[in-house]
This record gives C-alpha cells, sequence and structure tokens, in this order.
C-alpha cells in the first residue's frame, strides 16, 4: 500500500475484507452446498448452445446497495442473460419515451399464459406485460438510434452500465437464437398488423434477439440487482444506469410477472422482485439493501432455475425478505454483514 | 469456541515467524488442538522452523486458493515433531502446520493473478471446524497487504510484534488504525529483540501511550535465540530460559482466557 492511497481507497478495502470475513459468508456457502445436492430439472435445449452447459454449476452471490459482493460456488462462469434482459431494457425504454407513451404499446397486467404465448390484449391489442416474449419485443422495438448499430450500442451501454464492466454479445446464441426465432417472428408480424410496432420490426427483433444473448455471470446479476437496490446507480463504479424514479416500476413488474407462470406464487411465497432467465440465471432485488444473483442451469418445468428458486426461498424464508414482511424478528442478511463484534478493544 | 489469532509486524525482521511458532506450541502443549497457517504467500517461513521440506507436504494454501485441494488436505501434522511423546490416537494436544508454496513459480503465480480473499476466508473457516481447532494460528506477511488485512478482519486477537525502532514505530500504528478500523475485538503488542541495558519500564509505557494498546510482554535479545537461527523451535531447545517463560506467559492468556 503506497502513501498516496486516498481515504476513499482504505474504507473500500476494509470495506471488502469486513466482508470477506463476514458470518454471511458461511451462510450463503451453507445454502450453497445444500442446494447443489439437488439433482433435478433439465438444462434448456431449445438451441443447441444452451444445451452445451454443465449442470453442476451452481453459483450464489450477493451485493450490497453499498458495494459489497459476496461470491459463492460457480460465480464467474459466463451464461446468457436471456429473459433477465426485459426489465432492464424496459427500463431503458422508460428513459426514451417516458411512462405514459411506454404504456400504450406494452401493459403492465400479469398473465397465466406462458411466455412466448402468441397472444395481445384485445381491447387495446397491447401485448399484456413486458416480461412475456411479446411485451419484450414491443419493448425492443422502442428503444431509440438513429440505426441499428446505434440502438444495439445504446442497449450494451446500458448493461454495462448496471453490470459496471464491459459486455459482450454470445455471437453463437445469438445466431441460433435468430435462426430457430419463427415464434418471436410471428409475434413481431402480428404486432406490426396491429400497428403496435413500426415498420423496423425486423431490426427489432434481431435487437431482441441480441439482448437475450448478452453474457454475464451469476456476480453481474447480483451487481445488476444491487444497482436497482441502490436506486439505479451502480454500487462499484457509483455511476448511474437508470433514473431513479423509473426504478420502482421496473421492481414492481418484476415482482408481478418475473418468474413467468410461477410469478404469481413466487409474489405470494418468496416476494422478492426478481427476474429469471432460461440461461439458468436469476436476479433479486431487496430494496435499498441487496442485489441477489444466483446461477444454475437445470431449470423446472416453468422454465426457472432449480437451485435458484430453492436458494432464493430459503434466502427470503431465514432472513425475512418477502415484500410485505413486517415486524420480522430473526437476524437479518445486515446483522450477518457486519455484527457487533465481542470483546473490548484495547 | 474456536479463536484465531494474528500474529503481524509492519516490518520484516521483528520475530513475528518464530514468535508465532512458539506460542503455538507451548499453546498445543498446553493440551489443545492447534493449527498455524502462513499467510505470507509471497515469502513463507513458518514451515523451516518446523524442518518442513517441499517433499514433506503435498498441498500447500496456494494449492487450495486455486481451487485444487480442500484446506485440510494442506494441513501437516506436526505433533510428533514438534511436542514429541503423544499417542498417535491422542484428540489433544495436536498441532497442524499450513504451509504457503515454497515454488518460485507458484508465488509468482498468486502475485500475478491475485485470488478471492472470500475463498482465504473460508479455507480458515472450513479448517477450525474440518480439524476441529482449539486455536489457528495466523502468521501474516510484514507490512500491509489482502491476506494480512483479512486475518485481521476474521481474528478474535490481533498480536502485534515491533521491536524498539523507530521504523517499527511509525508503521505499527498504521497498522493499529486499520486494525482498529476493522473492530478486531482484541489486540495486544509484543516488544521484541529489546538489547539489554534498555530501560523497559520505560520502554513499555512509551509503547503503550503511543498507541493506546497494551504492551503484554517485552522480549529480550537473546543469543540463544540468534544461534538457533530459526532452525528449531526455541521453546523447546531451551524450555528453561527465561524467553521461554515469558513467551509461556503470553500463551496463558492467549489459551487461560479460552480454555
Amino acid at each position: 500500500m503506497s502513501g498516496t492511497t486516498r481515504p476513499d481507497e482504505i474504507d473500500l478495502l476494509i470495506g471488502k475484507m469486513k466482508t470477506a470475513a463476514a458470518p454471511l459468508r458461511e451462510v450463503l456457502r451453507e445454502i450453497h452446498a445444500r442446494h447443489a445436492a439437488v439433482d433435478e430439472g433439465q438444462v434448456a435445449d431449445y438451441i443447441p448452445e444452451l444445451a452445451k452447459a454443465d449442470p453442476h454449476w451452481f453459483g450464489l452471490a450477493l451485493a450490497t446497495s453499498d458495494g459489497q459482493v459476496i461470491e459463492v460456488g460457480d460465480c464467474r462462469q459466463l451464461f446468457t442473460i436471456q429473459s433477465i434482459s426485459k426489465p432492464f431494457v424496459f427500463g431503458l425504454a422508460l428513459e426514451d419515451h417516458g411512462l405514459e407513451h411506454v404504456l400504450s404499446k406494452v401493459g403492465v397486467e400479469p398473465t397465466g399464459e406462458a411466455f412466448n404465448a402468441i397472444v395481445l390484449d384485445e381491447a387495446s391489442n397491447r401485448p399484456f406485460n413486458p416480461m412475456v416474449n411479446a411485451g419484450a419485443i414491443a419493448t425492443a422495438d422502442l428503444i431509440k438510434g438513429r440505426d441499428f448499430p446505434e440502438r444495439v450500442t445504446r442497449l450494451l451501454a446500458m448493461f454495462s452500465r448496471f453490470c459496471g464492466r464491459d459486455v459482450y454479445i454470445d455471437n453463437a446464441v445469438f445466431m441460433s437464437e435468430r435462426l430457430t426465432g419463427h415464434r418471436n417472428r410471428a409475434i413481431g408480424h402480428l404486432m406490426l398488423n396491429f400497428g403496435m410496432v413500426g415498420e423496423r420490426i425486423a431490426d427489432s427483433l434481431e435487437l431482441y434477439f441480441q439482448q437475450c444473448s448478452v453474457l454475464v455471470n451469476c456476480r453481474d446479476l447480483a451487481v445488476m440487482g444491487a444497482t436497482l437496490a441502490n436506486g439505479g446507480v451502480n454500487p462499484l463504479t457509483g455511476q448511474r444506469a437508470i433514473e431513479q424514479s423509473y426504478v420502482k416500476y421496473l421492481l414492481s413488474i418484476m415482482l408481478s410477472c418475473g418468474m413467468y407462470d410461477y410469478a404469481g406464487e413466487w409474489a405470494y411465497r418468496v416476494g422478492i422482485p426478481s427476474k429469471s432467465g432460461v440461461g439458468g440465471g436469476i436476479v433479486g432485488v431487496i430494496p435499498n439493501q441487496f442485489g441477489i444473483g444466483t446461477f444454475s442451469p437445470p431449470l423446472d418445468r416453468k422454465g426457472n432455475s432449480v437451485r435458484g428458486i430453492l436458494a432464493c426461498q430459503e434466502l427470503s424464508h431465514r432472513f425475512g425478505l418477502h415484500a410485505f414482511e413486517s415486524g420480522f424478528s430473526g437476524p437479518t442478511l445486515r446483522d450477518l454483514l457486519a455484527p457487533p463484534r465481542q470483546g473490548d478493544l484495547r | 469456541m474456536a479463536k484465531i489469532i494474528s500474529t503481524h509486524s509492519f516490518r520484516g525482521g521483528t520475530g513475528k515467524s518464530n514468535t508465532t511458532a512458539n506460542l503455538a506450541v507451548l499453546a498445543a502443549r498446553a493440551g489443545h488442538r492447534v493449527g498455524i497457517i502462513d499467510t505470507d504467500i509471497q515469502s513463507p517461513g513458518i514451515h523451516v522452523l518446523f524442518r518442513l521440506g517441499p517433499g514433506d507436504f503435498r498441498y500447500s494454501l496456494n494449492d487450495y486458493l486455486w481451487g485444487k485441494c480442500r484446506i485440510e488436505e494442506a494441513a501437516c501434522d506436526v505433533t510428533t515433531r514438534s511436542i514429541g511423546q503423544v499417542d498417535e490416537d491422542a484428540d489433544r494436544p495436536r498441532l497442524f502446520v499450513i504451509p504457503s508454496s515454497l515454488k518460485t513459480g507458484e508465488i509468482a503465480r498468486i502475485l500475478r493473478e491475485g485470488y478471492d480473499v472470500g475463498r482465504l476466508n473460508d479455507g480458515l473457516q472450513d479448517l477450525l471446524k474440518r480439524l476441529r481447532l482449539d486455536y489457528l494460528f495466523i502468521d501474516t506477511h510484514p507490512g500491509v497487504n489482502e491476506e494480512t488485512l483479512l486475518s485481521i478482519a476474521v481474528s478474535d486477537l490481533l498480536i502485534l510484534i515491533v521491536r524498539p525502532d523507530q521504523q517499527d514505530f511509525q508503521g505499527t500504528a498504521v497498522t493499529v488504525e486499520l486494525a482498529r478500523k476493522l473492530d478486531v475485538p482484541e489486540m495486544f503488542l509484543l516488544i521484541n529483540k529489546v538489547p539489554t541495558g534498555m530501560d523497559v519500564v520505560a520502554l513499555g509505557e512509551q509503547v503503550q501511550s503511543m498507541y493506546q494498546a497494551e504492551v503484554a510482554a517485552i522480549l529480550p535479545l537473546c543469543n540463544e535465540m540468534v544461534r538457533t537461527a530459526s532452525s528449531d523451535i526455541f521453546c523447546n531447545r531451551y524450555p528453561d530460559h527465561p524467553l521461554t517463560n515469558e513467551l509461556a506467559a503470553v500463551t496463558a492468556r492467549i489459551v487461560g482466557a479460552n480454555p
């Protein structure tokens, strides 16, 4: 350590060490070890690239809204973000157009239909919400830019701000998605028929396939969650990733629609605004406190990561993380992060 | 509850590794299960005191940090060689050393690539559990680096070793400040290598007021220690030496409060 170290750098280092030494680490390791033993679910195989994932991969990461990160297991393994991209692109659309215009193109109602259903709201012709494919394609269509490359650049820049590092597209996954994306093209053209998207729908579909193919790791998911938990400012970089006033609109849509057709039960049982993807990731947000990232490729029949669900469920129950928990008397995650240390400092 | 004790000095040459090894041996002799881990990855040294060569251990701390082994697989049982007559099956006393790698390439790799400090803490916690330790001594790298800060952050007790030397005094102030920021529950100082003829009472008072931290012992610079030249554990070779008695008193303080 040189004499030029700034005081805030020392505080960051002290914080890092306190986090590495925190009892919460042991708790996460224990939760990780228990669910790592679970041997259920199927790795997504609708495109060959996803089927290559190792079913044993399992990462669990937690990032605080003040920038401390705890990682257990396979937290640096890259995978494609898939549907987890949806709320974040929705956020970018809100920034580009404001709430009312976006809501005129896509609703915010939960739907019991499958995520890839070819169905629009009959009265308004809008997709039900931005978490189903139809809504996500309508949302991608809203992303501004002079031309297609600029729209892609803006999209990647947004994800990079959330992750606190430059992110890239997995080209093999992108190519597979666009080669096999007939159903999504059908959805796009249905919306074009109703005038809900513009003539550039072909580009917007490409953009949608790109957004699904962004490579992230489990730590990134925790940091993205922590950025939302921190009012839209990435706690690692101090950079704003989204306007503060829009954060709540992302979180409420994640709570009501984030977990495919398990969303209702998730909101009821777990109560953490979350979004899952078929790559095996889940991002969760505890406002003002934490972002949670989990990654494990085997999925249940509804398309959610089996181990990820179990880990989030356990965290929620043990530490009172349900959005509507009140009067919780057990230890909180914060207690375990910075416990009062016994003894007198002489 | 197991207790983690870190020994640290701001500069090299204070006798830190020697003191740590002696305290650990004395704690084991007092009937405990004790571990010493060498987190001085850049300049490992504790193995020398226990006469462990590269052929005596298959895995080191480095291997654990790279995920090549479990931490307990890097532990060498040195009970017999450092304490002597102990029943093979006896649960206590027991002394384990977890060395750092002595291979230049492996030292260079850790310095180049770094590692996850969280994983180091996982290893320390696993050692306590899996070897069922009563005490774990951490021999840290001189100065301040990540291993040192983590060691302090997880410690129940921090022992700072200083020589009566202005450079030691100034540097130690940095460590004391960091230790306080890391909320270490207990901390004391050992003044080591004090030449004969020095006013030890005045020295003790000076150091104590300098850091607002207790001086637990003032240890003399002695020829026998110099002659041992880190080839052996001092308290084994000189069981009746006044320095051994002083070290035993410090050990009693560490284990006495936590039988």
